[in-house]
């Protein structure tokens, strides 16, 4: 998530500190300080981050516009000048407005704002609660301002280092950016849910079975060089030492199962099943910039058991093994995804709709169309019959029988002599049936009675009506 | 449906009297207040935080009613029914207490007539009681009004696909563009609010009786392959007009496996891709795609990080390894089976049992680019062998003792195995004892002896620790052997023939490739498939490792 680094430069920060030692320092002395801290930081741990600095009075200007460049950030913020009277209101508006023109759309953006006011609290409060107030703790001095940019960047900037396994296969990665607590709203309290540091691939899926999820965030997922003999960690890219570039280069050559795990991805079309913690789960996957360049990716699903219908509950997904047969099938011509839900939707089945005249029409329609082609369309013709049967008992619509068995007999009646004569019989039969059902009679007009066709023997007489 | 039709149309020779609405409405009190079998599982979870368990209820009467006052009538019977049955709930375990009631009453009246009803807005009856009128003429009517009620009750929004080219039966050769009509939850459109682009729902702009729909343009599908998209969000979707025709079409094209991206429509500027129709399973999920600039754009380039300048990773053979250990679904387990492991958990053993041994480069390994060990490799992954597997293995054992003794060049190829590690059965053991044994055999020992000193190293430590071992003490042997072959390999690493797999990554300088002389490292090899070969045999799990 960018960063934008609101300075207030209006002439209140000039205002001097009062300190023990004998430098006095201006507010926004102290304020560059602590930006200088952060800058270095992310420089060195957080490089991936883009940053903005815009200066602010009675009017606000963006210095620098979004950079991963932390040396211009630095420039800039040593030649900063004075101006007059603050107002926060239209800065913040200009910031939204930087933010949507080079982001799009809604972004959550850090600010840092260097002076402290209670209309900040009232802003935190109006975005749900989410955002984060530092104060420096006791007098304005240059060791609390350090401190509280620290804690700052621990919170906000420190990378997220973690281990990716599978089974025995591991590697030391960076994830960024730092993957946010999510909120989960629980019957009694909401709880804050941060991801593990072990992250555990549990299997693979092809991309066409996991079908575009949805996630909540999506990362980077960056092998690191851990250095045993000091707490350094670097990312494997070229720095400007000499030291640095011949460890860097030994790290190049050792392989990496995140590079081999990557490759593999990428030519498979796979995307491999992590677990992020209890019941929360994840996808690795190679994903391909605008340039082509690939990269390994994760991205998080939402914390739960069984938050993809397609795939089912995850923790009953186990290895193709353990199947009798592989569901794959031999030449991985079928899947045992996507999961079918228990009820079918009511695009997916025939249902009676009579909102519009037109679905009734139509479906009356269907049944004469059907009756015309007695008897080669038979099946047809009493499945659609019954089908309008059990509508209108349903809505109560008893005069339809009766219209319909009407139609029916009149078809009978319009019946060329070359016609088959079972089917005058059908149709009559079907006309009597419907006639029965809508009185209203509890035996004929029973929901689950069906109308069958009659059976009619050609070459004796005709047997009874079957109930 | 079936209970619709049990209950048939109204009879007209019935006495009015009977027929009030208010007997149904002192059944919907009722039934509200009957716990559910979900609320009944949380109190019993929650135990003393039972009372965060909420027991709220809506209920939409449809009726005709004869004037406000008949109105208000029925407005004040809920009223007090809920009363009587919260007093029940409080002395009983089964029923809960209503703490918030909606009442929706919709006055329907023939086409043709006056309404008696005048509209009323949601208002507060009581604490725990709100009530709103609608008056809507009966028909088509009646079924748009409760179209807009549902969206306010369930959170949906409505979303019309436009352009969608649809070939008619009578004009078989044009085709002509419809709109068909989707709902779905309001969150699919939550990008859109946060743009500033959608009022949201409830405010001053919207007003009630008017629906509001967002016109997406259907982007008719180029190619049949499936991408990986960045999807913040997937709402089942309802089509408003279930059965017309350029629904059901439209339903018909996605249930048969095709996904479609809408296209969000702009008056200038580039095209906008904000959502994707899909079916999953026989269900149609509206995604929601992300189409804001992404803030990991450049990211490092591989080549340049850990392991990128690595040229020979095994890329193909981890991509069997992962096409063999694809999940699948198991069916819940059943309450027999409720001590049984949990699909989940034998997927990652089963991953720990084939990594235990997993060379990631072509460079440190041979059995795995050897062909002949095939039908070794291939079954000693297995859990349990039976008989003809320990010969099947034997036999590739002796086949490659062979092989040395006759001083043949193994086959080594970059066509890949697998190898893996399995629990040791008695069986395995039986193939571990034949590989230990061919290795102790006098005449190899002469031969070996003969190629080199390091061999010999571990020819002593192999007898040392000969057939007298136990099983649990194989592993700890092969550990040490495994030391032995370490350094055997890197001084290899640096002499064998460098093959390039096809996606590794492309190293900045290509080095150049290296041909050495068949003989010598063909026949350290032998040694180190043997080693390796009781490597894959002996995979045990040892807690000291």
């Amino acid at each position: 998530m960018p960063t934008v680094v609101l300075m207030d430069v209006s002439l209140s920060m000039t205002r001097p500190v009062s300190l023990e030692g004998t430098e006095e320092y201006q507010r926004k002395n102290l304020a560059a300080h602590g930006l200088t801290m952060l800058f270095e930081h992310m420089a060195t741990n957080y490089k991936l981050e883009f940053t903005a600095l815009v200066a602010f009075s009675s009017l606000w200007e963006l210095v620098v516009p979004f950079t991963r460049d932390y040396n211009t950030l630095q420039e800039a913020l040593s030649s900063l000048e004075d101006y007059d009277k603050t107002c926060l209101e239209s800065a913040l508006q200009g910031v939204s407005n930087i933010v949507q023109q080079e982001w799009g759309g809604a972004f959550p953006c850090q600010l840092q704002n260097t002076d402290v006011l209670d209309k900040l609290e009232q802003l935190i409060n109006l975005n749900n609660g989410e955002g984060q107030i530092y104060t420096v703790d006791g007098s304005l001095c240059l060791k609390n301002v350090q401190s509280m940019f620290g804690k700052l960047i621990d919170q906000g900037y420190s990378p997220f280092h973690a281990v990716l396994k599978c089974g025995n296969l591991t590697s030391d990665v960076q994830v960024f950016p730092r993957p946010e607590p999510v909120l989960i709203a629980e019957e009694t309290e909401p709880v804050l849910r941060t991801i593990n540091t072990d992250l555990e691939i549990v299997g693979f899926i092809e991309i066409a079975d996991i079908s575009s999820p949805p996630v909540l965030s999506r990362h980077l997922v960056l092998p690191i060089a851990v250095n045993k003999e000091c707490d350094e960690v670097g990312t494997g890219i070229p720095e400007d030492t000499e030291d640095e570039n011949s460890a860097n280069q030994i790290a190049g050559k050792s392989p990496n199962f995140c590079v081999l795990l990557h490759g593999s991805l990428k030519v498979e079309g796979m995307v491999a099943l992590v677990q992020l913690g209890p019941d929360w789960y994840g996808m690795l996957y190679s994903q391909a910039d605008s340039k082509k360049k690939s990269n390994l990716m994760m991205s998080l699903f939402e914390p739960g058991p069984e938050t993809l219908p397609w795939l089912g509950k995850i923790s009953q997904l186990g290895p193709i093994s353990d199947a009798k047969e592989n569901p794959y099938g031999e030449d991985d011509s079928k899947s045992p995804f996507p999961l079918q839900p228990k009820n079918k939707r009511s695009y997916a089945q025939n249902v009676t709709v009579w909102i519009k005249p037109s679905g009734l029409q139509t479906d009356v329609q269907k049944i004469l169309r059907n009756a015309r082609k007695l008897p080669e369309k038979t099946q047809t013709f009493y499945k659609e019959l019954n089908r309008l049967r059990k509508a209108a008992l349903a809505f109560g619509f008893w005069e339809l029988l009766s219209g319909v068995a009407d139609l029916l007999e009149r078809e009978c009646t319009l019946l060329p002599d070359t016609a088959h004569p079972d089917a005058a019989f059908q149709l009559s039969h079907a006309a009597q049936q419907l006639k029965l059902a809508s009185t209203g009679d509890s035996q004929y007009a029973a929901f689950t009675h069906n109308i069958t066709p009659m059976p009619t023997d050609f070459s004796g007489s005709s047997s009874s009506e079957r109930m | 449906m079936s209970a619709l039709a049990a209950v048939g149309p109204p009879n007209p020779r019935e006495d009015p009297e009977c027929c009030s609405i208010l007997h149904g409405l002192v059944a919907a009190v009722e039934s509200l207040c009957k716990i559910t079998e979900y609320q009944h599982e949380a109190r019993t979870t929650l135990m003393d935080n039972a009372e965060h368990v909420t027991n709220k209820g809506r209920i939409i009467c449809i009726t005709n009613a004869k004037s406000d006052t008949h109105v208000r009538m029925l407005e004040d019977c809920v009223q007090e029914t809920i009363q009587e049955h919260n007093k029940l709930a409080a002395g009983s375990d089964r029923l809960m207490q209503i703490q918030q009631c909606e009442l929706v009453l919709i006055h329907t009246y023939p086409l043709g007539d006056d309404t008696l009803v005048s509209d009323r807005p949601r208002k507060e009856i009581s604490p725990v009681l709100t009530s709103e009128v609608h008056s809507v003429r009966a028909g088509r009517h009646l079924a748009g009004k409760l179209n807009i009620l549902v969206q306010q009750h369930f959170d949906l929004a409505s979303t019309t696909i436009t352009n969608i080219p649809m070939k008619e039966e009578q004009h078989a050769n044009t085709s002509a563009n419809y709109d068909v009509e989707l709902l779905h939850h309001k969150d699919a459109h939550l990008e859109f609010i946060r743009s500033g682009e959608l009022h949201p729902p409830g405010s001053a702009s919207r007003d009630s009786s008017l629906k509001e729909t967002v016109t997406l343009k259907w982007c008719t599908p180029r190619t049949n392959s499936v991408e990986l998209h960045f999807c913040t969000g997937a709402f089942r979707i309802s089509p408003v007009d279930v059965n017309s025709r350029p629904s059901s079409c439209l339903t018909n094209f996605l249930l048969n496996g095709r996904s479609v991206l809408l296209e969000q429509p702009r008056k200038s500027g580039s095209k906008v891709i904000s959502h994707m129709l899909s079916s999953h399973g026989g269900e149609i999920f509206l995604h929601v795609l992300s189409s804001t600039r992404s803030t990991l754009e450049d990211p490092p380039s591989i080549s340049e990080g850990c392991g990128g300048r690595v040229t020979d990773y095994r890329i193909t053979d981890f991509g069997e390894f992962m096409r063999e250990n694809r999940l699948t679904p198991f069916p819940g387990p059943k309450q027999i089976e409720a001590a049984a492991r949990a699909p989940l958990e034998r997927a990652k053993d089963q991953l720990e049992r084939h990594t235990r041994y997993w060379p990631m480069i072509i460079s440190q390994t041979t059995i795995f680019n050897m062909q002949a060990v095939v039908p070794l490799a291939s079954l000693i992954v297995k859990e349990s062998l039976t008989e003809e597997d320990v010969l099947t293995c034997q036999k590739t054992i002796y086949n490659l003792v062979d092989m040395e003794r006759k001083n043949d060049p193994l086959p080594i190829s970059t066509v890949g195995t697998r190898g893996k590690g399995p629990k040791s059965t008695e069986r395995h053991q039986r193939v571990l004892d034949c590989i230990v044994a061919c290795r102790s055999k006098p005449p190899e020992e002469e031969e070996r002896k003969k190629r080199g000193r390091k061999r010999e190293e571990k020819e002593d430590k192999s007898e040392k620790n000969g057939k007298d071992v136990e099983p649990d003490k194989t592993w700890q042997e092969s550990e040490r052997l495994k030391g032995v072959l370490e350094c055997e390999k890197e001084e290899l690493a640096e002499a064998e023939i460098i093959k390039d797999s096809p996606d590794s990554p492309e190293p900045l300088n290509k080095k150049p490739r290296l041909a050495i002389e068949e003989t010598p490292p063909v026949e350290k090899a032998k040694g180190r498939t043997l080693m390796k070969m009781e490597r894959l045999a002996d995979n045990e799990d040892n807690e000291d490792n």
